[in-house]
């Protein structure tokens, strides 16, 4: 897949595929190219549709002969232009999956695995690699799989948990189940359940009648009123207490039935809950639990990492849209309109390596650190990106060596707490320990609950 | 090794050891001619090198392709006649072209790449100064 391109930086996502020995190079094919010739296909499920040739002028016109083994790919670099597999220069080895394949100044692949036929074929309304119509950026199959997930939640009009880590876009694609559901007409209420206080939840969600319970306080509908007809979306739900998810049973109900504060008789409100979670579902009260039908579990950027490139280029289109002087300074302009940005391949190789633990937002947030730390007229690695990369880096490499027993053992000594069994076993944050517990089939709930 | 063949390796050896061709091309005409300056203006730096290195490359790669030459100069002479370019400039980038080849391939630049790059940008040039 193409990651990165001096010359042909709008064919980003488009990929290679390679079902036998393959000739890659600028151009149609020549008389005695020793195995056909292939270009980028816009892939996707259900459709490949091949581009026109290669035209980048630093890719030789014969560059790599491809071909799939066992293993992953024998790459041979026959071309001009010096080619480095895994950070290493080579001109003949076998890269595999989540290998970067550089050809100097010209272009990063990513070997990725990929099934070369799928039969889904979800509708595809927006351009390739750029948005959907509610913001999700990607081609990989975990993207397509998301879109399908939210298709299928949002035709069926049941209750919906979200499950993700911080930053990976659960309010995107509760916007986008909202938008593509049959309540698309009224406004999406979304509340951040974390911000709720306390002692005023019940009132927040069901509302309350005037001067109940407390004197003055005006009459108001709640959340669950106001979403009457609509999609109501609570972020952040693992931190309502145990409390609060029972108040909530009834109204999930089909009836739909509820009682705002100081008031007898009972309401219906046909809302539909998104409600959405960073913290192990186990963690949610059980009876709470079984209220959500549909659980839709959203991928990080190291689980679609041949997405990173593209997200990566649509937070750098939004930015150059919004100031024009970071587009003045960062972006190439041609015919007297913003172009592409002037990024240096070794950050976008960096990046597709990155552990994220914060995946879009912690992509964001590293952009916005080499902007911020640029020297020059281009987006790179400055020292502050490369230490803040290199410090997340460090944690991953700790987490893989943990065994399944140690993982067990921190998390039962330390009262089942993600945080503090994290912290105990040196890791950066509990989202580390959350993906170490789903990869050793561990849960952070007791065995047995 | 045919004419069209040396072109093409002199071209990619070239792209290949010098990152920021044609940046030194642009820089060594401008140079020699100061009064071309002007004309590079609606494209930043970045664009403008990319665009001439895959055009100079699309036309190697063409070179046994009389109808896409045909249609491709075509396009280049009224762009070029409509940026201000005039028959006499074309020997200067010619020169300039050359040279900044024959420096990025060092070793690798024989007479006979000197003697295929004159004979086709001369060539090129009647082509398109017939149109």
């Amino acid at each position: 897949m193409l990651a990165w391109s001096l010359d042909e930086p709008d064919r980003l996502g488009e990929v290679i595929p390679v079902a036998g020995p393959i000739t890659i190079g600028r151009g149609g094919a020549l008389a005695d190219d020793s195995h056909p010739r292939t270009t980028l296909h816009r892939a996707r499920p259900g459709s490949s549709v091949a581009g026109p040739p290669i035209a980048s002028a630093r890719i030789a016109r014969r560059q790599l002969l491809v071909e799939p083994t066992t293993e992953g790919v024998h790459v041979r670099s026959v071309g001009a232009s010096r080619m480095r597999v895994g950070g290493i220069e080579t001109t003949d080895t076998t890269a595999r999956s989540g290998d970067l394949i550089e050809i100097h100044n010209a272009a990063v692949f990513l070997v990725v695995w990929r099934a070369l036929a799928t039969t889904a074929s979800p509708t595809a309304d927006f351009g390739f690699g750029g948005p959907d119509r509610f913001g999700i950026v990607g081609e990989s199959e975990a993207a397509w799989k998301l879109r399908e997930d939210i298709e299928f939640a949002a035709s069926t009009d049941r209750h919906v948990l979200l499950l993700g880590e911080s930053g990976v876009g659960k309010e995107l694609a509760a916007r986008a189940i909202h938008g593509r559901s049959a309540r698309h007409r009224q406004s999406l209420v979304a509340r951040n359940a974390a911000t709720l206080p306390e002692a005023l939840i019940d009132a927040e969600l069901f509302g309350n009648v005037k001067s109940y319970p407390n004197p003055g306080m005006p009459e108001r509908p709640g959340l669950v009123g106001e979403a009457d007809g609509s999609t109501l979306f609570l972020d952040e739900i693992g931190d309502l207490p145990e409390r609060c998810q029972v108040h909530l049973l009834r109204v999930l109900d089909e009836g739909g039935e509820y009682q705002r504060l100081g008031e007898a008789k009972s309401r219906r409100s046909t809302f539909r809950l998104v409600a959405a979670t960073n913290r192990a579902p186990e963690l949610l009260k059980h009876d709470f639990l079984a209220r959500f039908t549909h659980r839709i579990a959203l991928p990080g950027l190291t689980e679609r990492r041949d997405d990173v490139a593209l997200v990566l280029a649509e937070i750098l289109r939004r930015t150059a849209k919004s100031n024009p002087v970071i587009a003045a300074r960062f972006f190439e302009r041609r015919a007297d309109q913003v172009a592409e940005p002037r990024l240096a391949p070794d950050l976008v190789v960096r990046l597709l390596r990155h552990p994220f633990t914060h995946h879009v937002r912690e992509l964001e947030r590293i952009v916005w650190l080499a902007i911020g730390t640029a020297e020059a007229d281009y987006i790179g690695i400055t020292p502050a990106v490369d230490a803040e990369l290199a410090a997340s880096a460090e944690s991953e490499v700790d987490a893989t060596a943990l065994d399944r027993d140690a993982v067990a053992k921190a998390l039962a000594d330390h009262g089942r707490s993600p945080t503090r069994a994290a912290k105990a076993l040196g890791l950066r944050n509990r989202f580390v320990l959350l993906r170490l517990l789903k990869k050793h089939g561990l849960s952070v709930a007791e065995e047995g609950d | 090794m045919s004419a069209p063949s040396i072109l093409r390796e002199t071209l990619e050896l070239t792209l290949a050891r010098d990152d920021s061709f044609p940046t030194g091309f642009y820089a060594r005409l401008s140079d020699a001619h100061p009064e071309l300056r002007p004309m590079f203006h609606r494209n930043s730096p970045g664009p403008m090198n990319k665009l001439f290195a895959q055009k100079l490359l699309a036309i190697v790669d063409n070179l046994d392709d009389p109808q896409w030459l045909s249609r491709e100069l075509g396009g280049l002479v009224s762009n070029h006649v409509g940026y201000g370019v005039t028959d006499e400039m074309y020997p200067w980038v010619g020169e300039a072209l050359i040279a900044t080849l024959a420096e990025a391939c060092g070793d690798a630049w024989t007479t006979d790449a000197e003697r295929a790059w004159t004979a086709a940008y001369a060539a090129l040039v009647a082509a398109m100064l017939a149109r």
